[in-house]
Formats: structure tokens, sequence, C-alpha cells
């Protein structure tokens, strides 16, 4: 009963775009962008999130033009069906791939900071798990996980932010633009953002089940631009405390970062393990919506509606691709393949799909 | 295990009417007064119990009475039936009486003055208030019969409720019987919209089940559903609340409980106006609240007597009682075994000195202790009273002091072990206590294994798990996921009472608004507007 009641809030999606965009990509975020845009790496992100922003435009422009249907349901209206299909597959593809890839990314960092002795499966197994057992839920319930664990991830972000100040130099940061910036490094290093945080995609799963779809583009924007500032905030930190030649160093400059932290009182005398906990909430809520798109995506795209089967046949297959890479250095040359082609021609793909919808005059269902 | 596939319910059997004598189907009621008294008879001839009294009515026609003795107040029988039937003042009333065309009829509307009585002609409605403590009247030459409700039970008093005890509040709670609850809780609720429809379920026990709601404030969904859910339920039996609960639950394969039981006239009602349901069940001290969301878990009848900054903080510290009795083992665990470095030097020093002369890693010792505080816990709860108190005491001295004293275990961990049990004692719900004291036992064993990373994903598994629970439809992290402002006000914090203006929306009442303002007017200073030096 109450069906009619379970519907996605405006507030619900922007916590969802928050949620899906803060993950595992914090932790390496700020090295890939210094190394392409050195102590211009601020302005960079700054640039990168406004690119981000016209993807996310785009997508709610097209799920506003299709309220009822999924990614999957309008590429098959605007492309035809055959193209379509292909469309969707290739974006299943991609999310299966990108959550096998992160899910390898965050194994490594669990192994490189907690558990150094215990097999990277493991950690692998652990995540893949709990990602199986909460995907076919409702959308609604994908909401309100995404809604209970923001907090979650954002209080101890902000813990590190406010501790870290103390160490922030303000000379590492300038000049803003760089040392001898040349556009196409600084571009290519704006563009790492995107290439992160393009899995907001996810919202073009959710729109459908939304209360009021058509209001869509407050919640989705408004997500988009908290979890910017934040990442924003937390590159502009890590490049003041640390400087652009020192992140070169590291894998993970935020958690360094948060290492260096040490609280007033002698109750605990290193916070890192905690922010680990509160980075694997966030890693959680990106992979489950991956898992999210993968499942809801196959289930929909085959009309075959038994999401505890596909969620399952996933797990493998994810897991599969997570230990395929043979170090941490091919999972990030991985990681930046499959980002650089395949999320970032992503963030173009909706206005595509609005100008083939507008020539053939297609229209979702009132 | 076939995970994906849900099981599909099983249709429901139709269960034939009038089971219980169905190899007495042709034996019908006559004109015949003596033909109906050997039928009866038969019935119940083996029962002590069972009695019958012939006597003529008006020293005339003849009749007999039907009982069972022991479901009845036989000075009722005495006084209010035989009493006025057997005689009646005046001759002229007398032959009034036996000239009316039905006799049964004037019976009941003239002679008999009793609240309770019904004529009915058919076989198993007799059999059947018979057994339910009425006295049935038979008149020769009739073949229908008179019904008359002289039921009685022995029923204890109203005493104040164990499982829910208060410092303030009212001392009443719930006893076994229907009637005596529903009469608790009209009394508060002296109101026309309350409703206590009955369901009768259960095929031998038929037991009377009541649902009691507010009809103008109630959702009429969710009334619909919690009928539907109850009369949905086949089963021979129906001995406790505790049967229909789970009979209703949305999720029977949870550990979290997801409908309340509450032993407190004034919780049920409290519950009844915020546009829940209350489900009494006859026979049992409990009455069922649904829906039910987890805040109500750790929550009293008590919060909302005390002032609202004492009860705040005191609903906070049940809330870390109840992570503590979750998450203190395992997180001991954690840092003694895998994240040392997360605890200042001299404190793990002091930690592992204290383990120095125990032959267990620590998981298992934290295990051992766990396991023998549950088996003590069940222990003091089963025995007598007399003993109880004296075994906690053999408890707490043995397993504490001298496993210590023998190197069994370490004295940090008897702390922290007494630590997270007390803390799921300080949950006033004993089932939603109990849920989260045996989940502890899987986040240690993760935690054994790949430390705080098992802590984390055992807290997700559990948390994602209670967000994907709903009970009637209401998502069980309500107000905290699903966000709501309003109802924020009273879950882990009680707001002052005069900001509660809403009833919870998740309930979807057909009132929102509780009242307009609280207070009609501020307090003024009666003692203002007195002049100085006069008295």
């Amino acid at each position: 009963m109450n069906k009619q009641r379970d519907k996605v809030t405006n507030l619900q999606l922007s916590f969802i775009v928050i949620s899906t965009m803060i993950g595992v990509s914090l932790l390496s975020l700020t090295r890939f962008i210094v190394e392409y845009s050195g102590s211009g790496a601020p302005f960079a992100t700054l640039v990168g999130i406004v690119i981000g922003l016209i993807g996310i435009v785009g997508l709610v422009l097209v799920g506003k033009r299709f309220p009822t249907k999924t990614i999957i349901g309008y590429n098959e209206i605007i492309l035809g069906k055959s193209f379509g299909r292909m469309m969707s597959v290739f974006i299943i593809l991609l999310f299966i791939i990108l959550a096998g890839l992160e899910t390898r990314q965050y194994a490594e960092a669990i192994k490189g900071s907690i558990l150094s002795e215990t097999p990277i499966q493991v950690a692998i197994i652990a995540m893949i798990l709990l990602c199986m057992t909460t995907s076919y839920q409702s959308v609604a319930t994908f909401a309100y996980i995404h809604f209970f664990y923001v907090p979650l991830i954002l209080i101890p972000i902000l813990l590190i932010l406010v501790f870290a100040f103390r160490d922030a130099e303000m000379y590492h940061v300038t000049p803003f633009l760089g040392h001898e910036p040349s556009i196409k490094e600084f571009i290519n290093g704006a563009l790492v953002l995107p290439q992160a945080l393009g899995n907001f995609l996810v919202i073009a799963m959710v729109i459908p089940f939304m209360k009021e779809p058509m209001k869509s583009m407050k919640g989705a924007v408004w997500g988009y631009l908290i979890a910017g500032l934040i990442i924003f905030i937390v590159v502009t930190m890590t490049v003041a405390v640390f400087g652009d030649k020192e992140i070169m160093q590291m894998f993970w400059p935020t958690l360094i970062l948060g290492r260096m932290i040490q609280v007033p009182t002698e109750i605990l005398s290193r916070i890192d393990a905690i922010l680990l906990i509160s980075w694997i909430y966030a890693v959680f809520t990106t992979l489950l919506s991956y898992y999210f798109i993968i499942v809801r995506g196959i289930c929909e795209l085959f009309r075959f509606h038994h999401y505890r089967l596909i969620s399952v046949l996933a797990a493998p297959i994810v897991f599969i691709i997570a230990i395929l890479p043979d170090d941490i250095f091919h999972m990030y040359d991985y990681i930046l393949l499959v980002t650089k082609f395949a999320l970032l021609p992503l963030l173009v793909y909706p206005f595509m799909l609005l100008v083939v919808a507008a020539i053939r005059r297609k229209k979702g269902h009132e | 295990m076939v995970l994906w596939k849900r099981k599909k319910k099983s249709d429901k059997e139709q269960i034939p009417s009038g089971q219980i004598i169905d190899n007495s189907q042709d034996k019908q009621l006559t004109h015949d007064l003596v033909h109906n008294i050997d039928t009866l008879t038969n019935v119940f001839q083996k029962d002590t119990d069972f009695s019958s009294r012939t006597f003529h009515i008006v020293g005339e026609t003849p009749a007999a009475a039907f009982y069972i003795s022991s479901l009845v107040d036989k000075e009722k029988i005495n006084r209010d039936i035989i009493h006025p039937l057997q005689e009646t003042n005046s001759r002229a009333d007398r032959t009034t009486l036996l000239g009316k065309k039905n006799l049964l009829l004037s019976l009941l509307y003239d002679v008999l003055y009793y609240s309770d009585g019904e004529i009915v002609s058919g076989y198993d409605e007799i059999l059947d208030a018979i057994l339910h403590g009425k006295t049935v009247v038979l008149v020769d030459g009739y073949h229908d019969a008179l019904i008359l409700d002289t039921f009685t039970l022995e029923k204890r008093g109203i005493t104040e409720p164990e499982s829910e005890r208060v410092v303030r509040g009212p001392r009443e709670g719930f006893i076994e019987v229907l009637q005596t609850n529903i009469s608790l809780l009209r009394y508060r609720l002296p109101v026309p919209e309350f409703r206590a429809e009955s369901i009768e379920i259960g095929e031998k026990t038929k037991t009377k089940v009541a649902v009691c709601y507010l009809d103008n404030i109630a959702d009429d969904d969710l009334v619909l559903e919690v009928k539907k859910r109850i009369n949905d339920i086949n089963v021979d039996r129906i001995l406790d609340a505790g049967y229909i609960e789970q009979f209703i639950q949305d999720n029977p394969r949870s550990p979290f409980p997801q409908v309340q039981n509450t032993e407190r006239p004034d919780r049920a009602v409290g519950n009844i106006l915020e546009g829940r349901v209350v489900i009494l069940v006859d026979g049992s001290p409990f009455a069922l609240i649904v829906p039910a969301v987890f805040n109500q878990f750790y929550q009293t009848s008590e919060d909302y007597l005390s002032r609202f900054i004492m009860s705040s903080i005191i609903r906070f510290i049940r809330f870390v009682a109840l992570l503590f009795s979750l998450t203190f083992s395992s997180l001991y665990i954690t840092v003694l075994s895998f994240h040392p470095e997360m605890i200042p030097a001299q404190f793990m020093v002091a930690a592992s000195s204290g383990r120095a002369g125990v032959p267990f890693p620590v998981v298992v010792e934290v295990l051992l202790m766990e396991i023998a505080m549950e088996i003590l816990r069940e222990a003091t709860i089963r025995m007598p009273q007399q003993v109880g108190g004296a075994l906690s005491i053999v408890g707490v001295l043995v397993i504490g002091q001298a496993a210590v004293s023998a190197g069994f275990v370490s004295p940090i961990t008897v702390v922290i072990i007494a630590l997270s049990t007390i803390g799921s004692f300080a949950t006033p719900s004993y089932n939603a206590a109990i849920a989260f004291r045996m989940l502890k036992f899987p986040l240690i064993i993760l935690s054994g294994i790949i430390g705080l990373l098992g802590l984390a994903i055992g807290l997700m598994f559990i948390v994602n798990h209670m967000l994907s629970l709903r009970s009637f439809g209401v998502p069980y992290f309500t107000p905290l996921s699903p966000w709501n402002k309003e109802g924020v006000k009273d879950s882990f914090i009680r707001a002052p009472l005069r900001w509660f203006k809403e009833r919870p929306s998740e309930l979807h009442p057909k009132d929102r608004i509780r009242v307009e303002s609280s207070v009609k007017e501020g307090p003024t200073n009666p003692l203002a507007n007195r002049k100085r030096g006069k008295s």
C-alpha cells in the first residue's frame, strides 16, 4: 500500500547527487588535477565544476522532456529502438566497468591505510556484497539511503577542512592560474573533475520516480553545486596545505590531510581511521548509485523485472573487473582512460539527445 | 535458497463454517422442547460444567435454560432470568403474556430486564452463544431460542505495567480482558469518533481482536490495511498479541520489530491521537501500535511529562546507550587488535598490560564474555523473582571478579561488556533492545576478522536494512530519512509541547493540525496589578 507516497522529493534528489558525486575519487582527485594544472588546481576545479554543471543541466532538460522515462527509456524513443538500445547497453557497460574500477580504487585505499595485510579481495567482496544486497530495493529506499548517509559523509569532511586551516599556506595556491600555464594542460586538469563526477548520470534513473519531475532542475543543480563547492574546498585546502610539489608524491592527499589532524583532547590520538569510515560511507553511496544504474538499467532494457537476480548476477562481473588491474598504477590508467573516453562524452550526450528529439519531434507522454 | 523470488502467498483455504458440528448438520431445533434438550445435552454430555435447568414460565409453559456454569454469573441467572420468568405478579399479566402471539418476543420485550438479549434460530449460533458464556432459554413450542449474555470472567485488577515502568505518569496498565482494555481507552478518549471495531480470528480460539482508532484522524487506507491484514490471518490460535504482531508485520524476516507493543493505556491513546491504529487482543495485556517507526522504540510515555530539555537529553542518552549496546564491544576489538594507533599510547599500554595473561585473542575473549552475559540475562528472566536477585549477584561476582583474577579475561574487557550490556537495558522497548543485542554478535565477528572495515560494513548492512524497512507503508527511519521537519521535533529530541502543532505527516492523518495554538494567551503576572503598600 501507499505506493503513491513512496516518491522521491527534490531534497532527496539533491542529496542523491551530493552523495553520488562525493565518493571514491575524493581521495585522489586533487592529485590528478594538480598533475595537470599545478598550483592552478583550485581554479581548474572551478572551471571543471562549470563544465560538469552544463552536463547535469542537459541531463535534467532531457529528463523533463520525458518525465516518465529513464535514460534507458528515452534513448529508445529518441534514437529509435536498435540504436537507442545500443546506447543504453553502452551506458550500462560503462557503469559496470566504472563500478569495478572504483571498487578496486577503494580497496587499494583501504589496503594502503588500514588493512595492509589482508588480501585486497576481502575489501572488494565486502563492498560488492553490500551493494548487491541493497541495489534491488525500491527507488524510494535508494533515496532514503543516500539521504541518511550524506550527513555522515559531510560532517567528517568539514571537520578535516576546519582543522586543516591551521596548516594552510597562502603561497601554495598562488599563482591562481599555475606556473607558466598552458591552455591545454589547464583544460586537461579542469576536465579531471567532470571525469570523476560524471556519475551524476544516476539522476536520469531517478527523475521518473520523483513526486514532481518537472521541478527536478532545482534539486539536481543545488545538489551539484553543494557537492562541487565541497570538492572545490577540499582541493583548495589540500593544495594550500601541501603545495603542488608535495601532492605529486601522494596517492591519497585527502587521507593524509585527515591524518594530520590532532584532536584537542586526548581521547583519540589519530582520527584518520574514523575519517576513513565516513569515506567508506561515501564510497558505498557512490557505488550503490553505479549498481543502481546497472541493475535498473539492465532490467528496463530487457524488460525483465527481477532486480534481485540481476544484482546477484552483476556482482561476479564487477568483482572480476575489480581484480583485473595488476596494481594501483594500472588501475588509475584504466580509470583515466575509461572516464576520459566514455564518461566525458556523456556530458554532451544529453544535448545531442535534446537536438535529435527536437528534430524528430519526440516528447514524453503527458 | 532462491534469493530473488518472493514466496507467493498460497491461496486462502476456505474454511467451511461450523466445522465443530459437521457431523450434526441434520440436528435442527424443533418445536418439541424435550427433543431440543436432548440435542443440546448430547453435545456437552461429557462436560462437567455444562448445566441445563428446566422450569415453567409463569407456572405453565415448559422451558429450559442452558449455560456453561464456569463461564456465567449464576447469581445473575437466578435473579434476572429464572426469577422473572417463573413468577409474574398479577394474574392479568399472566394471561396477556401467554395470550401473546409470540411468547419469546414478549418475554424479551416485556418481562426480562436484561441489557443484552436476542432471539436466534440457528443451531450453530446457539452452540456458539453457550460457548461464549451466554445463557440460552428454549421455550416449548418454539424453535427459536432466547439468548442472554451472562458471561463473567475471573480477572485480575488493573496494576502497574511491569515492562514499562515510569517514575512519573499514570500507573494503570492493560489487563487480559478486552472489554476492560477498551474501557481504559474510552475513558481517556470520550469522543464519538473513537472506534473499537471487533474482528474474530483463530479457527479454534476465536479470539476477539479490537481495532481502535479515531475516525476523524486515522487515515482510511491505513485502517483498511490493518483490518485486511488481520482478516487475512489464517491460524488455529491467537494466544497473545504477539501472534497478531508476527502475522501483520511487513517484513517477517527482519530482526527489528515493526509493530510496537505497549502495556500502557496512556501511550496507546497518545498514539491513537497521532493517527496510529491500536490493536487490542482479548487475553493479552499488550496493545499493538501500528505503524511503528524506529524512533518510537527508544521513547517512553514519560518523555512527554517532564520538561523538554531533560526529556531531550534523556532521549539522547538512550540513543547513545542503544549505539553502545550495538557497537561498543566490536569497537573495542577493532581498536585493540587492528588500530592501536587510534587511542593514546598510555591507554593502549594499560589495555594491553591488563590482557597480559589472557590466553585468547580479543575477539574470542569478547565473544565468550558476551555469550556468558546473554546466558546470565536469560537465566535472570526465567528464574523465580526471589532467586533472580541472588543469581545476578553470583553472576556478576563469578563471571566478573573471578574470571579476571583467574586470568581468563582482562579487566577492561569486563568493563566494556558491562557497558554494552547495560546500554541495551537502557532501551525502553524490550524487543528493539534484543534485536540490537543479537546484531552485536555478527558485528563482533566481522570486526574480529577485518577490523574497522568489518565494523563499518556491518553497520552499513544494518542501516541499509533498516532504511529499506516499512511499517504499514511508513519508512522505518522517518522522520530522519525521509526527512520531515515536523517529525524531528519528536524524535531523538523532544521539543516543547507547544511546538507540536501538527500530527506526524507520514501517517497521513485526516486532520493534520493538532491545535492552532497551544496556549491561548501567554502567562500573565497576577501580582503585577497590585499596588504596593496596600495589602
